[in-house]
């Protein structure tokens, strides 16, 4: 791997584990519906998805959580099985989508958004046994939306600045 | 946005409205239980349908999760787990709404008494 | 472009054909005959239809009343008040096939019962009946023997009976089989939807909407509460031993079901409740186990396709083998 670009994603993985420390500040995100949250750390992995490839998305996602987990919340924790099931269901709807529909970067954000969302919900259904959790589905698909289309475009002019 | 963004968005919305129809639909005048269970095991109903106030103990994945009933509302007061997502989420009421206490796998769920269709003398 | 436009037509799809499916109406329908409130719900797709059958419905009920009918005369009609009531010189009646039927189904399970379910028992209910409005005293065993001639039914054929003058009481049996006739007339004409309550019976076809229907069985006491409730479709449920049509007398409750064998009201129990697929059988059945103990009917039960909850008179609850299933 050419060392401009292993730099420049191991940057990336920072930023990505900052901002979504920083997003679990915001008051509101922590905790009043759980699986709500902006994402802001996936306008990092939108942004290599689009400037580099699905793998490099893949891997720098997984290490997120990882890190994350090691970070904050211990490595093993239902809070890291969450974003982990969430995460990666984002990432590979994110790919498909970007691959086999017209959909711009913005729609591809909003299906990010959403689909880690529905990863996140369906990891608790496992977890806790229980479907009533659904019931928090349309609360986290309506607040996708304006999240999946800030996300969308701060990857979007992101993408404008870099070159390789 | 190009014009396919805007079609996902239009079936987004339908979906979201789809679904809050039904979920609301759900909304019941009937006399209403809060069902408290841990994984898939109900241990506990509390009958809602008087204006006491009353706390119940049961025992989660973590430790004791302290639930308030408060007339016909319920909450999570006291729980140990590191976000207190289900404590912060205040009341619910409605047989809609749930609290959900991941780490702890306690799921507590307002549940409208079904009814009776005809009574047999 | 193509995937998301067929995406979308199929979610639309999806959202139409919720409107467009046939528009089920619910009818409702109240009545009063046989001495009891009838209510009957159906759901039907046809106006016209529906509203047909409201007076078909009425009709059957109104048959039934006038023809069990054993304190007034009709016109025209020979019911159970002119069959002990008439000064033909016959040697027989020709009846109603529709009274002529009820009769023989009642008397075929009478002689099964071994005359423990009695309609011969006019007599004995007349007596009774007399102090129950009058509202003081209870009868004496000589009153009782002289009022229990208990003049045979005799079936000829053909729908005659022998001209003997029986008194005939129709009471335990007439609601449940005309509510039956009326659930077989609704599915007849393609109905599957239906609730009909005639107080002590109810029958129900299939929900609207929902899994089953949930009866509730009213408890003997005059609390309100209920027994328990009941879960189910394409079922009938029917109750003796309701305390709307018991007589008190110095604080002892006496019911209005007679024991043919003693002639006195029987006192095994203060309710049961019986769970069958036919409302006919289902009145025949609560009856006679009201007129047994309930070890007695907890076997007797068991030669029938039918469930069963009893209320002692110490309030327990009693429930055959299968009965739980419904609950």
């Amino acid at each position: 791997m050419e060392i401009k670009k292993f730099t420049r994603l191991s940057m990336l993985l920072a930023l990505s584990v900052v901002l979504n420390i920083v997003e679990s500040f915001i008051p509101f995100f922590n905790g009043t519906i759980p699986g709500l949250k902006i994402g802001l750390a996936n306008t990092v992995i939108l942004f290599v998805l689009y400037f580099y490839s699905f793998k490099d998305a893949m891997t720098l996602s997984i290490l997120r959580v990882l890190l994350v987990g090691i970070l904050r919340t211990g490595l093993f924790s239902i809070t890291s099985l969450f974003s982990f099931g969430g995460a990666l269901i984002s990432i590979v709807m994110m790919f498909l989508s970007k691959k086999f529909t017209k959909l711009s970067i913005i729609g591809v954000s909003i299906i990010g958004s959403i689909s880690h969302a529905i990863g996140q919900i369906i990891v608790a259904i496992l977890l806790v046994k229980n479907i009533n959790i659904v019931y928090y589905l349309p609360w986290i698909l309506l607040f996708a939306i304006p999240s999946g289309i800030l996300v969308g475009f701060i990857s979007k002019e992101m993408l404008k600045y870099f070159k390789y | 946005m190009n014009k396919s963004d805007k079609i996902l968005l239009i079936i987004i919305t339908i979906i979201i409205l789809v679904i809050c129809c039904i979920t609301f639909s759900k909304k019941s005048d009937l006399p209403k239980k809060a069902m408290v269970y841990y994984q898939n095991d109900l241990v506990l109903s509390i009958d809602l349908t008087d204006d006491s106030v009353n706390t119940y103990e049961v025992d989660g994945l973590l430790g004791k999760v302290v639930i308030e009933k408060n007339g016909s509302k319920v909450r999570v007061i006291e729980e140990n787990s590191p976000n207190h997502i289900c404590s912060k989420q205040g009341y619910i009421e409605e047989s809609y709404e749930v609290l959900i206490c991941l780490p702890n796998k306690i799921v507590i769920k307002i549940e409208a008494e079904e009814k009776i269709d005809t009574i047999v003398k | 472009m193509k995937r998301i436009s067929l995406l979308i037509i199929i979610c639309f799809c999806l959202l139409l054909s919720g409107c467009s499916l046939k528009q089920e109406k619910e009818y409702k329908l109240n009545l009063y005959y046989m001495d009891t409130y009838i209510y009957v719900d159906f759901f039907c797709n046809n106006k016209e239809q529906a509203e047909a059958m409201k007076t078909s419905i009425d009709s059957i009920y109104e048959s039934y009343h006038k023809l069990s009918d054993r304190y007034n005369e009709y016109d025209d009609i020979i019911n159970i008040y002119s069959i002990h009531n008439n000064d033909r010189k016959d040697d027989y009646l020709v009846l109603d096939p529709k009274l002529y039927d009820l009769l023989e189904y009642s008397l075929e399970f009478q002689k099964m019962t071994n005359n423990r379910f009695n309609i011969e028992i006019g007599g004995i209910i007349d007596v009774w009946k007399k102090y129950r409005e009058l509202g003081e005293g209870i009868p004496n065993v000589k009153e009782l023997k002289t009022a229990d001639k208990r003049n045979k039914l005799v079936l000829l054929g053909d729908n005659k009976i022998k001209n003997n003058h029986p008194n005939l009481d129709l009471g335990a049996i007439s609601k449940g089989y005309a509510t039956e006739k009326v659930g077989k007339y609704l599915e007849e004409q393609g109905i599957t939807k239906y609730l009909i309550n005639a107080g002590g019976n109810v029958k129900v076809g299939l929900p609207n909407n929902k899994d089953y229907y949930r009866v509730g069985i009213q408890s003997p006491n005059k609390d309100g509460s209920l027994v328990t409730i009941v879960k189910g479709k394409n079922i009938s449920v029917v109750t003796s031993g309701s305390y709307e049509r018991n007589y008190t007398y110095q604080g002892k409750t006496y019911s209005h079901i007679i024991d043919p064998s003693t002639l006195y009201p029987a006192e095994f129990m203060k309710s049961v409740t019986v769970i069958t697929e036919d409302s006919a059988i289902g009145d025949l059945l609560s009856t006679t186990l009201f007129l047994m103990n309930v070890d007695d009917g907890l076997e007797f039960i068991k030669n029938y396709n039918a469930e069963a909850i009893w209320v002692t008179n110490n309030d327990e609850l009693i429930r055959s083998e299968g009965f739980s299933s419904y609950e």
